[in-house]
Formats: structure tokens, C-alpha cells, sequence
């Protein structure tokens, strides 16, 4: 997953759509061919906010097709509350795209896709990339309850499998999205997920018991969103490729065998096995 | 794109000079690369490099951010991978920027803060000196420095022996005086002064009682704080002659104009490239109107306009600032 942000640029992006998918659930189209051509999956962005006073939100792009991008979000605090009120024809202003995404060269042909949640926006590009090189998907997709499944049909028409669960039981599996994974007699040549921290350390556990090796896309509270501030970061194997190469000590001087990395600039996409959380 | 055509908004900082008052803080903006895909770098006055240490620091356990209303909390924890790294791998790609770089300086000794202002000066890419005085986020002693006049006096003297280029001293607003820092800084022969830093904060989470941040502390930054910085500007300026760099939760045109009126000559973005990476050219562009929407020359002219018993606006026909 080598750094690819030359691309990035800002983008004044008129909205060419807007969908509640389910209560405060958002999906916003984005006029945006410039974006398009250069995101790949797992990818995000930067909205900056129409009002100031915070700090940009990041969020995955989920669809980018032609001259379209689109994102979907969970209305959960101020600025995403401020994005949801955007009309029609209004315009959002983007940074990005941004970060390392999912690493598809091998073109594996089983691929688990697990979602969580919010989780979802982010693992649509992937789940297409999959399906136009040939290989199969199975989206295991869980949410707390059946109206916050959203979208699963867009999956469906890309050839993915779906497997829902929802935390009450309300649709699919009674229970967690990474124990039907768990379930699974299918085991597949690379699992690639993306939700809640507590999700993501279940998925790794799940992946680590099948053998079979699992790319996060992992979410922190960004600041700068573009590696400038160091506030994002998450501890990782110093062996991994995307270690910095930077001498990083800990306080009492000793050499850890675990580095710091930046979530927002050599992730958000990690390797299960070489994260140190 | 380029700014600096109208009116002057250049500013002298000791030797360093800049054709732009718009330096973006210390920590905030890597080393100028992470942004230059956004903005041109030619659009900026000078970047000031995230602070180093003497000896590679890992940082603070995370969380290290956590977003408050109108504000950012952080406790990075001079996260740096140490000076002579810094010097072998970093430093040579700095000759090719187009603004003028100025090195930070942290250290938790006098001595720490001599050694890395020797290395640092001693590169021809590094065009200035930022002593940072005032990190909130160490365990150890590095605000007690810019809390003590006598320790502040006794670094100041000490680096300012090591090299002739312009030295800015950045203080803390978490004292009980800061006017007396400034002249003490002023006093041992600092060039600028950068004011303010981060104020000291705290956010508990009340899910699972415990503060939101892995240092538990942290230093606030962004619009929140902004009232703060200009009234500091404001004392600092009544205190010193020398120029003051003004910052804290500078996002417009109008937060920048403040700082200048309060007495600052320059003014420093950090948490404002967060928002939008265009804020340091949209507030250029903003000065230079509003200096020819009044007739000034320059951005000299208003500088402390609101400082020094200074009485009153300036009246001008016509005015559409
Ligand atoms: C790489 C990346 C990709 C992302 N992609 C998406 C995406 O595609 N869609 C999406 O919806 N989100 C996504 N996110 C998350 C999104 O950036 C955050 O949810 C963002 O913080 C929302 O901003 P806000 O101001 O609306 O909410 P904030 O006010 O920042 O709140 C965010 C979260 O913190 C919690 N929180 C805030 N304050 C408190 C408090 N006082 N006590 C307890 N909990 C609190 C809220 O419950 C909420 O869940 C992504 C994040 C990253 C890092
Ligand atoms: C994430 C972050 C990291 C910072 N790191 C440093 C630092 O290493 N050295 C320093 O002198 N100031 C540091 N600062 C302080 C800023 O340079 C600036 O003085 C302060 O944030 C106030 O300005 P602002 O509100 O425009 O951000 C940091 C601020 C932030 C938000
Ligand atoms: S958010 Fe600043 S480095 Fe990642």
C-alpha cells in the first residue's frame, strides 16, 4: 500500500443528490469527475465544513463513478449535522482524495468483505473493484438493528453475497457481524473490513483463527487528516512496509518492537497482523 | 494565484524577512510538504516545523485529539524523531521550498535547548529559530520554562549566543504574567516573540469516567481560544517592542485583523489548515483588501492601532473595508 496523495486536491463539488436511507442515515451525491479518476478503494476524504469553526470531517467515499462521488454518513455530532442540512444543488466542498486503501493487487478471488455500521461507506469501491476482476464476495454486513442496513441491494448488484446481522435481531443473524463470520465454512483468501474499533479487533481474532490474512480500514479522530499533525496515530509492527522509517524511541529510551503510523496517511488501511493496538 | 500585489503586507522579524505576515504554527503543518497539494507554498510567509528534541521521542499514548466546540484538543507529546535524524534525512529537502522555514526548538534542559538551536542553526535551509518554551503536553519540565521569568531569561541568553539568526521565543498563555515573560525574552536578545500557545485543557469521558485524552491533559487551540490570544497580543504588545507573531484560533481575515490592531506584526495559522488548507491564501488575499478598501500602504500602518491608548478607528471616506 504505498503512499498515493500527489493526487489530492480541493474540489467545490455541487450535491447532486441527497437520500436519507434511513433515519439519519445520509447518502450525498457529489458532482466530482476530478476525485473520480484518481480515488481507489478505500480511499476518503476530507468535507470541510460550509461554516468553519471545525476541523474537517473525514469520511470514506463510497461511490465514484464517471462524473459522481458520493458519500454516506451518520448524523452523530455537529458536523456532520451541518452536512445532512445540504440541498440539492447546493455545493460541498472536498479534500482528497486521501490515504492508502485496499491493497487488491494479488486479485484475490474469495473475498470476505465485514461491515459495521458506518463501516459500510467505505467497502463499496472494493466490493465493485472485486466483482470487475473476476472474483467473488461475500459482504458480511451488521448493524445495531434492521433499519440501519442500508444500501445492502447496491452490494447485491455487484454479485456480493449477502450475510446481514443485526445486534437485536431484528433482520439476519441475531448477534455480531464477525461471529457469522466466524460461522463461515467458506474460508476465504483475504477478509478486508471496516466498522467500530471493538468490531475490528473481533474481525482481526475471527481472521487470525481461519489463517487468513485481513486489511482494516480503521477510524481515529483526525485533526489534519493529511499526516501533519501526528494526532491520529496508531501503534503498529516496526517490520510492517507502512512503518515510518523514523528512529521512534520510547520515553525510557528503550527500542520497542512497535511504531507509531498515521492513521490518516499510511492507513487507514493496516494489515491485521502487523497492527499493535 | 500569487498574493503580494496591491498593498505591502510584508513584515521584518529580526534578519528574516517576509513577503507574507502568514506563518503557519508549529506543529500544525509538517514540514509544508503534507500541504502542498493544496495550497502553493509561494502563498505563505514561512512554515514553522514541528518541534524537535535532542533525543527521539515516541509521543504520547493515544487518544491525542479530541474535538471541542470551536476548539481542538490535543496532546501530541513532541512526537519527533530527534535532531541529528531530523538534520541527516529532513532538512536537505527544506532548500527547495519556495517560503522561508523556521526551525522549533523543544527541549526539557537549558542545555537540550542550546544543543538542538546549535544543529538546527547551523543548516542554511532553516531560516529562523523558534524557541518553544511552552509545550503543555510533557510530563516532564517543558512549560515551567515559559512559566519562569528567571529560566526563560536563561535559555533566551544561552541560544541567542548560538546563532544570529532571527530567534522568536513562543510563550505560554498559562501564566500569571505573561507581559513580564515577554520582557524578560526581550531583555536576553529574542527577535520575536510568538504568542500564544496552547491553553491548558482537559475533556472526560462520561461513559467510562475517565479524561478523553491519553495524557489526560492537553492544550486547546482553534477559535475557542481566540480571546485569549488577542488579549495577550494586546499585553505583550504594551510590554515589548520587539515583534510579536499573534496566534490562536485564526480562521479569517477578521481573527487575523484583530491580532494585527491588538500589536501583533505577523500572525501564525495552525488549527485553521484543518478546516480548509486555503486559509492562509484566503486571509493574504483578505488583508490586501481591506488595506486598499481603506487607502493604506501597508500593513505596518495598522499595527497596535487598537494598543497603546490608541483612541479611536480610523475614519475614511468612503470606507468599505
Ligand atoms: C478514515 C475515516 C473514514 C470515515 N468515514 C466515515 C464515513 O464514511 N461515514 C461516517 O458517518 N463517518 C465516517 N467517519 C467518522 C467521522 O469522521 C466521524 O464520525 C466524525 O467525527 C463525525 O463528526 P461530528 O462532528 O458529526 O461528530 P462528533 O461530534 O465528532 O462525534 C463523533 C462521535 O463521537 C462521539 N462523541 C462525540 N462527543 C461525545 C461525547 N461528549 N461523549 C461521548 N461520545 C461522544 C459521538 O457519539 C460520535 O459517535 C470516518 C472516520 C475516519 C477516520
Ligand atoms: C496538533 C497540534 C500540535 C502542535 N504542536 C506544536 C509543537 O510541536 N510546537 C509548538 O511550538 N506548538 C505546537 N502547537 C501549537 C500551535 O503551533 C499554535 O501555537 C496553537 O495551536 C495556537 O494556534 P491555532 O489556534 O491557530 O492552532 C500545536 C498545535 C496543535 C493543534
Ligand atoms: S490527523 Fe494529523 S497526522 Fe493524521
Amino acid at each position: 500500500m504505498p503512499p498515493d496523495q500527489s493526487q489530492a486536491s480541493v474540489h467545490r463539488a455541487a450535491i447532486t443528490d441527497r437520500t436519507e436511507l434511513a433515519k439519519g442515515v445520509i447518502l450525498l451525491g457529489i458532482h466530482a469527475p476530478e476525485l473520480v479518476r484518481v480515488t481507489k478503494p478505500g480511499h476518503f476524504l476530507l468535507a470541510i465544513p460550509p461554516s468553519g469553526e471545525r476541523c474537517a470531517t473525514a469520511l470514506g467515499i463510497y461511490e465514484a463513478q464517471a462524473e459522481r462521488a458520493s458519500i454516506l454518513f451518520f448524523v452523530c455530532g455537529s458536523r456532520t449535522r451541518e452536512l445532512a442540512d445540504l440541498a440539492v444543488s447546493e455545493y460541498l466542498e472536498v479534500a482528497g482524495p486521501l490515504g492508502n486503501g485496499f491493497d487488491l493487487s494479488g486479485q484475490p478471488k474469495n473475498v470476505a468483505i465485514v461491515a459495521g455500521g458506518v463501516g459500510i461507506a467505505s467497502v463499496l469501491l472494493p466490493a465493485q473493484r472485486v466483482a470487475e476482476y473476476g472474483g467473488r464476495v461475500q459482504l458480511y454486513y451488521g448493524a445495531r438493528t434492521q433499519a440501519l442496513l442500508v444500501d445492502a441491494e447496491k452490494f447485491e448488484r455487484y454479485g456480493c453475497v449477502l450475510n446481514l446481522a443485526t445486534d437485536d435481531g431484528s433482520s439476519g443473524f441475531d448477534g455480531y457481524v464477525t461471529e457469522l463470520l466466524a460461522q463461515t465454512e467458506e474460508v476465504p483468501d483475504l477478509i478486508l473490513a471496516c466498522g467500530p474499533t471493538p468490531m475490528l479487533h473481533a474481525a482481526a481474532k475471527v481472521a487470525s483463527r481461519m489463517r487468513v490474512r485481513a486489511q482494516l480500514s480503521l477510524e481515529e479522530t483526525f485533526a489534519c487528516g493529511v499526516g501533519a499533525c501526528w494526532g491520529c496515530v496508531v501503534p503498529i509492527s516496526r517490520a510492517s512496509a507502512q512503518a515510518p522509517r523514523f528512529p521512534m524511541l520510547s520515553t525510557d529510551g528503550s527500542r520497542s518492537d512497535s511504531v507509531y503510523a498515521r492513521v490518516c496517511k499510511e492507513g487507514p488501511v493496516f494489515w491485521a497482523d502487523e497492527l499493535r493496538w | 494565484m500569487t498574493v503580494r500585489a496591491g498593498a505591502d503586507l510584508s513584515v521584518a522579524l529580526g534578519r528574516l524577512h517576509l513577503p507574507l505576515p502568514t506563518i503557519m504554527g508549529s506543529g500544525c503543518y509538517g514540514s509544508g510538504e503534507e500541504y502542498a497539494s493544496f495550497i502553493d507554498l509561494e502563498n505563505i510567509g514561512a512554515v514553522v516545523l514541528k518541534s524537535v528534541t535532542r533525543m527521539p521521542r515516541l509521543g504520547n499514548p493515544t487518544p491525542r485529539l479530541v474535538q471541542t466546540p470551536s476548539g481542538l484538543l490535543n496532546a501530541i507529546g513532541l512526537q519527533n524523531p530527534g535532531v541529528e535524524w531530523y538534520l541527516e534525512h529532513e532538512v536537505g529537502k527544506f532548500s527547495e521550498r519556495p517560503c522561508a522555514i523556521i526551525g522549533s526548538v523543544a527541549g526539557f534542559s537549558v542545555d537540550d535547548y542550546a544543543y538542538v538551536t546549535q544543529r538546527l542553526a547551523a543548516r542554511d535551509e532553516i531560516d529562523a529559530i523558534e524557541i518553544n518554551i511552552s509545550c503543555p503536553n510533557v510530563a516532564s519540565d517543558g512549560e515551567t520554562f515559559a512559566c519562569d521569568p528567571k529560566l526563560t531569561s536563561r535559555v533566551v541568553t544561552l541560544v541567542r549566543d548560538l546563532t544570529d539568526k532571527t530567534l522568536i521565543v513562543k510563550l505560554s498563555p498559562n501564566v500569571t504574567d505573561i507581559a513580564g515573560i515577554a520582557r524578560e525574552a526581550e531583555a536576553a536578545g529574542a527577535d520575536a516573540l510568538a504568542v500564544i500557545n496552547t491553553v491548558r485543557g482537559m475533556a472526560i469521558d462520561v461513559d467510562v469516567w475517565q479524561p478523553r485524552l491519553g495524557n489526560r491533559t492537553g492544550g486547546l487551540s482553534g477559535p475557542a481560544i481566540r480571546p485569549i490570544a488577542v488579549l495577550a497580543v494586546y499585553e505583550v504588545a504594551c510590554a515589548v517592542k520587539i515583534p510579536i507573531i499573534g496566534q490562536g484560533g485564526i480562521e479569517t481575515t477578521t481573527d487575523a485583523l484583530e491580532f494585527f490592531l491588538a500589536g501583533a506584526s505577523a500572525i501564525s495559522i495552525g488549527t485553521a489548515n484543518f478546516t480548509d488548507p486555503r486559509v492562509p491564501l484566503q486571509i493574504a488575499h483578505g488583508l490586501e483588501r481591506y488595506l486598499l478598501g481603506r487607502k493604506l500602504n501597508a500593513l505596518r500602518d495598522i499595527v497596535g492601532k487598537a494598543n497603546h491608548g490608541f483612541s479611536g478607528p480610523h475614519q475614511y471616506e468612503g470606507d468599505q473595508g
